[in-house]
């Protein structure tokens, strides 16, 4: 790529943003705190193990709740922030082209993501060989981005972070809370079936069962689809205004 | 001449749905010229800027800046241009180092120039400090010295010094001065007539988005110079402004014969008067 150096600059500021923003940086501090306060308290309970519904609802928790708290939160809200302290519109009209940017952007909450999935999966200690590697990356990977589109959405939309934590909640309701409680109704784990954070969630059950997970069409559909219909909805968005509208 | 335009605006007009921003502009601004736009709050200033830059789209006319016209302008332009906004657009809870060297790696500028700027705006002492623990004047030469990092060719500045203490704004102007001595076309908004009178090569007088006059300020304020009149503070103390006629150029040659005049000088208008006379409005309102 011909301007590397901008995209690592503008990765650097992003990094530099999210790493002292104390609100930012205590979404994946509580995902992995909670999943490990979880597991010691169910486990000291039922005498050390797990009980594999327990497991897999911690599994749901913390794959979630680390999906669209830093996905969407960590993306919407540093742009929102870029907004409110007009340096978004400085790195614009620094030649930062828009897909620097965007790529400067997702970097580092797309890496923190995966490796918060792969230390929850660490902490409720689902052994290595148990998990299919393959499969796990990919809708690890493909649902952290979607995350991350979704959140670059918020961020186009908002106007300042106050905004951008009210836009977010629709997000989180549907995203977060539908897989996480799936189990418990029937209706709300089919719709569950149609978030990519529902078919990581059904990949969690599996290891949670002991289960083989095998990716069916209809996960590889939705995962997919959702990526790219949030990329189309966050050009169109682009088109219309760019990131901040005069 | 032609080739030294590094930016022309011909018949610039801006609507938003149903106001008209700005009316029928049209000027140009050559290397090594201040140009000073002028004019109160809402006349349009930023909105011209953000025209010339490629940040918001013309209803009519043609703006070029370094020979492309605004409406295709891409993100390489901005390597050769500096832009300072109203607002300070700083990362607050970066250092000021952070700040210009980050800045420094978008445009491949070496360390050594960043640390050049820092010293010329004198900065050097706080380059650790936080950018949000600055005072407004320091925040504001951090401000300028991102925006001339990559010595850009034109420079816009918007309101610079606005809100500045008179040693920091003089400080500003010094750094003007000394870029515009480098080559640098500088286009700066501002509502200070005094700031522009100094600075700038020429002015525009911007009044409800139309540009009411345009020229050096010196030439602008003898236009208007039709009624002469002197300031006369005579030895008792009495303070007077006449009119030129016949009458009182007597008066002032039988007071300097009795030498009773203390101190004596022409009254041409100043820009604020100009504005005041040619919009029936006062520029700081």
């Amino acid at each position: 790529m011909k301007n590397m150096h901008k995209l690592a600059a503008v990765a650097q500021i992003k990094w530099l943003c999210i790493s002292r923003n104390t609100m930012i940086m205590m979404g994946p501090v509580m995902v992995i705190a909670m999943v490990e306060g979880c597991k010691i308290l169910y486990g000291s309970k039922s005498g050390g193990g797990l009980a594999p519904y327990l497991t897999g609802f911690l599994l749901n928790l913390g794959l979630s709740m680390n999906i669209c708290c830093e996905g969407f939160v960590m993306v919407g809200t540093t742009i929102a922030e870029e907004k409110e302290k007009h340096t978004l519109r400085v790195l614009m009209t620094s030649s930062v082209t828009g897909v620097q940017y965007f790529i400067g952007t997702i970097i580092f909450p797309f890496l923190m993501l995966m490796a918060v999935n792969y230390i929850v999966l660490l902490i409720i200690g689902i052994p290595f060989e148990m998990i299919p590697a393959l499969p796990f990356f990919l809708v690890s990977v493909t649902a952290s981005l979607t995350s991350c589109v979704l959140g670059m959405i918020v961020g186009i939309c908002a106007k300042d972070q106050m905004n951008a934590s009210l836009i977010v909640t629709p997000f989180m309701m549907i995203f977060m809370l539908v897989p996480v409680f799936g189990n418990l109704s029937e209706g709300l784990h089919k719709i569950s079936g149609f978030l990519f954070t529902g078919v990581m969630t059904g990949m969690t059950e599996c290891l949670a069962n002991g289960e083989k997970y095998v990716m069916t069409s209809v996960d590889a559909a939705v995962l997919f689809g959702e990526l790219i219909i949030s990329i189309l909805v966050f050009l169109v968005l682009y088109k219309r205004n760019g990131y901040e509208k005069d | 001449m032609e080739q030294n335009v590094l930016l022309s605006l011909s018949h610039i007009s801006k609507r938003f749905k149903t106001e008209l921003a700005l009316r029928d502009i049209s000027m140009t601004l050559s290397k090594g010229e201040i140009l000073g736009f002028l004019g109160p709050s809402g006349s349009g200033k930023t909105t011209t800027i953000k025209i010339i830059t490629g940040q918001l789209r013309q209803t009519t006319g043609e703006a070029k800046l370094l020979g492309t016209d605004s409406a295709n302008i891409d993100a390489s332009i901005y390597e050769k241009i500096g832009v300072v906004s109203d607002n300070s657009g700083i990362y607050e809870k970066m250092t000021v180092w952070q700040n210009l060297y980050l800045f420094a790696r978008i445009w491949k500028v070496p360390r050594g120039r960043v640390e050049q700027v820092i010293s010329q705006v004198g900065l050097a002492e706080h380059i650790k400090k936080p950018a949000g623990k600055l005072s407004k004047g320091q925040t504001q030469r951090l401000v300028l010295a991102r925006a001339v990092l990559h010595k850009p060719r034109v420079l816009f500045l918007d309101e610079p010094t606005s809100g500045l203490d008179p040693s920091t704004a003089v400080a500003i102007h010094r750094m003007l001065l000394d870029l515009k001595e480098e080559g640098m076309a500088i286009f700066l908004t501002t509502h200070n007539m005094e700031e522009a009178a100094k600075l700038c090569d020429k002015v525009a007088l911007l009044h409800e988005g139309e540009i009411v006059e345009f020229g050096p300020p010196q030439e602008i304020c003898l236009k208007y110079n039709q009624i002469k009149k002197y300031h006369v503070l005579l030895n008792s103390n009495k303070d007077l402004v006449l009119e030129q006629n016949s009458e009182n150029i007597g008066r002032i040659a039988r007071w300097m014969e009795k030498d009773q005049i203390a101190c004596i000088h022409s009254c041409e208008p100043t820009l604020e008067t100009v504005f005041l006379e040619v919009t029936g409005k006062d520029l700081n309102i």
